[in-house]
């Protein structure tokens, strides 16, 4: 087991920089997942790490070693991709114990490997069926059961689940979860999906254009993302967005979409926003914490944090109802109690969650609050 | 000197493209014309300049072919019938030996990424490493796999189910009514020897009979360890009327000690050896062999090659081949 170090990591190819100056400590045992939309250079930054792609500058460190030119196989890592093969004239326990058998390792040892991650991953009873006698599930486990039984000290996923129907990878995340905890051993995991990684990582590393945009736990990543992207891109439905520009009228703040909507500035949040009168933000606003005014909500409305809007489209999901609103110019999303009772084309009034919502500098995109 | 393409055209007066339509049997030229620039062409005997034909298609036209050992008589028939079906496509193959030392594979695998070859096939070799991982992630570097296992990513392979070889020749044998049966295989800690061992057990249990450690050996794949072995085999408690001999060189000694012992073959005790060659035919009496599947190994890993470079493959591939046993008197019982 180990802690893996990024200090100021580069991959640059040609003239392209793929990763930028990425620095990040993982923790013993952490699990952490690194997340982002395709060409952010999560794959890349987990490649190097494994040894895969060479580091253009930067220093690497497994434990206390630095490893830039340590060769993958001699990292003590084991790694897990998208695309595994179990090979088809084997049996379970030859797909994860061939890997040892042809690194010499003795019978024996292979034997207590072999049993011991089957014990882990549940297929103790499998072990003499043959792949094509196999679930998908049961698959991947083999596929990981290959892995463990590397005995590694860190372990790389790179999107592991994306070949399984949304069900079985619904199933495998908490199987996954699960994995980490009884194993104890570092893991990093890539995937594009940020349910994904909300619901797996210990912390989480969100990328974009190769550089790091924010590190932190699920929780802190939802409720205060650092700038536009990772609010946008951590939640689904996805944060609404809006032009604002702020206003000061007495002693209260507003956030003032042009004259479509006025919403005020919550007392305790005024202090970060006071250099920002007369200047263009970008209003902040996740679906949930927008409520349709006629059902119980637990926040007072009024009519600076209200606005009026027309559906354009109801969208039932059983639980809750997804309203797709058009208010003057804007168009936003809001998750409302199922009990709503609003019908496309209906005008309705929503109440925003003071609480909840976000102001982000116009022109870095970071956060304001 | 060498006739080129324009020559032609000169020759049958007409456009170059016209030339280049006719012998590729591209439609757009005349029953007549056409038949007139083949007429040329073969009594120039011209050939085209598969350099520049590359050069236009951004294709070389060459495989590499990545040996992990020369001196296995398998591998080279595999590359023999590899050069066969590569010809027969237009395609030359650059022959590459590692000796299974990875600096080596990895110098030749810049072949692969520095584009001077369409694709490479490797046969055989250590568990896939690092450099042929990370080569695999790039789309355009065509690698298929024969006899080669990879832990991590996927790749195109073409294999052979070792186990179901011996399984097949443990059944012939039983059969044939000979019950003990011994196992002459390669040294422990050969993953291939193993999965030869794995078949002869799994062979014995599935016909209901009891697996007995004491008529399996593991010896050196040479001559000298296959001619002992047998001296040692019939000073033993338990005598086998048959064996399965699992390489080549072993099956040459185990015959020869036996036939020095003045015993006859499959009279005294039946052999099934390992690997097909011009000697396994003629031998006195002809043996049986398990042999590999040279030319399906070789058909198929450079057909799914082919398809890698024409971007034909929709899933990669595994394919399992399983050892051909060909029959012949040293198995066949004359009592039983």
């Amino acid at each position: 087991m180990a802690s893996v170090t990024l200090e100021h990591i580069y991959k640059r190819f040609g003239d392209l920089v793929a990763v930028k100056d990425q620095s990040l400590e993982i923790k013993d045992k952490e699990f952490i997942v690194l997340v982002g939309p395709s060409g952010c250079g999560k794959s890349t930054t987990l490649r190097m790490i494994a040894g895969l792609e060479e580091i253009s500058e930067g220093t690497l460190k497994i434990g206390d070693q630095v490893v830039n030119d340590v060769a993958p196989k001699d990292r003590d890592i084991a790694m897990v991709f998208q695309n595994y093969a179990l090979y088809p004239h084997m049996n379970v326990y030859d797909n994860m114990a061939f890997g040892l058998k042809l690194r010499k390792f003795p019978k024996d040892e292979i034997e207590r490997r072999v049993q011991e991650a089957a014990d882990i991953l549940g297929i103790e009873q499998l072990l003499e069926r043959k792949p094509k006698q196999l679930s998908g599930g049961q698959r991947q486990r083999v596929a990981l059961g290959r892995a463990i039984v590397r005995e590694p000290q860190v372990f790389l996923m790179d999107e592991p689940l994306s070949n399984l129907d949304a069900k079985l990878r619904v199933q495998m995340r908490t199987e996954l979860s699960k994995l980490h905890d009884e194993l104890q051993t570092t893991m990093i995991y890539v995937t594009h999906d940020q349910t994904e990684a909300m619901t797996m990582g210990d912390r989480i590393v969100v990328l974009k254009d190769g550089v790091i945009q924010q590190v932190d736990d699920p929780l802190s990543l939802y409720n205060k993302p650092n700038n536009m992207f990772v609010a946008g891109f951590i939640g689904s439905p996805a944060m609404n967005f809006m032009d604002a520009k702020i206003e000061k009228e007495g002693d209260t703040y507003y956030i003032d979409g042009d004259g479509t909507f006025r919403i005020r500035v919550p007392e305790d949040k005024e202090d970060h926003i006071k250099d920002y009168v007369g200047k263009n933000v970008v209003f902040g606003v996740r679906p949930e914490d927008i409520v349709d005014t006629n059902i119980n909500h637990d926040f007072e409305v009024k009519e600076d944090n209200s606005f009026e809007a027309d559906v354009d489209v109801v969208e039932p999901m059983g639980s809750e109802i997804y309203l797709y609103l058009a208010e003057e110019a804007h168009s936003l999303i809001a998750r409302v109690e199922a009990e709503s009772t609003a019908k496309t084309g209906d005008t309705i009034s929503l109440g925003v969650d003071l609480r909840k919502i976000h102001i982000f500098d116009a022109e870095t995109e970071e956060c304001v609050f | 000197m060498q006739i080129t393409l324009k020559d032609i055209a000169r020759m049958a007066d007409v456009a170059e493209s016209t030339v280049s339509r006719a012998l590729n049997n591209k439609p757009g030229v005349g029953e007549d014309t056409k038949l007139k620039i083949i007429k040329i062409a073969k009594k120039h005997n011209y050939r085209p300049n598969q350099l520049a034909r590359g050069l236009a298609a951004n294709k070389t036209n060459m495989i590499a072919v990545i040996l992990s050992e020369m001196d296995s008589p398998g591998n080279i028939e595999i590359v023999k019938s590899l050069e066969k079906a590569a010809e027969k496509n237009g395609y030359q193959i650059i022959l590459c030996n590692t000796n299974n030392q990875t600096e080596k594979e990895k110098s030749y695998l810049t072949l692969l990424e520095s584009n001077q070859v369409d694709g490479a096939i490797f046969i055989g070799g250590k568990l896939v490493e690092g450099h042929l991982l990370r080569a695999s992630f790039s789309p355009d570097n065509n690698i298929v796999l024969v006899n080669r296992l990879a832990e991590e990513n996927f790749f195109t392979s073409v294999l052979t189910d070792y186990s179901q070889g011996v399984y097949k020749a443990v059944g012939h044998l039983l059969d044939q009514g000979f019950e003990n049966i011994a196992l002459v295989g390669g040294e422990d800690y050969n993953l291939i020897e193993e999965e030869k061992s794995a078949g002869y057990k799994a062979a014995l249990i599935d016909h209901g009979y009891q697996i007995n450690e004491d008529l399996i050996f593991s010896i050196k794949a040479d001559r000298k360890s296959g001619y002992n072995v047998f001296l040692e085999i019939i000073e033993g408690d338990i005598i086998p009327d048959a064996f399965i001999s699992t390489s080549e060189l072993t099956t040459i000694g185990l015959v020869e000690a036996i036939k020095m012992g003045g015993y006859f073959i499959p009279d005294d005790f039946a052999v099934v050896g390992y690997g097909d060659n011009i000697l396994t035919s003629v031998i006195d009496p002809p043996l049986t062999v398990l042999s590999e599947p040279v030319d399906a190994l070789a058909d198929y890993s450079f057909d799914f090659l082919l398809k890698l470079i024409n971007k034909k493959m929709k899933d990669q591939q595994i394919k399992v081949l399983t050892p051909e046993l060909i029959i012949r008197e040293s198995s066949i019982s004359k009592y039983n």
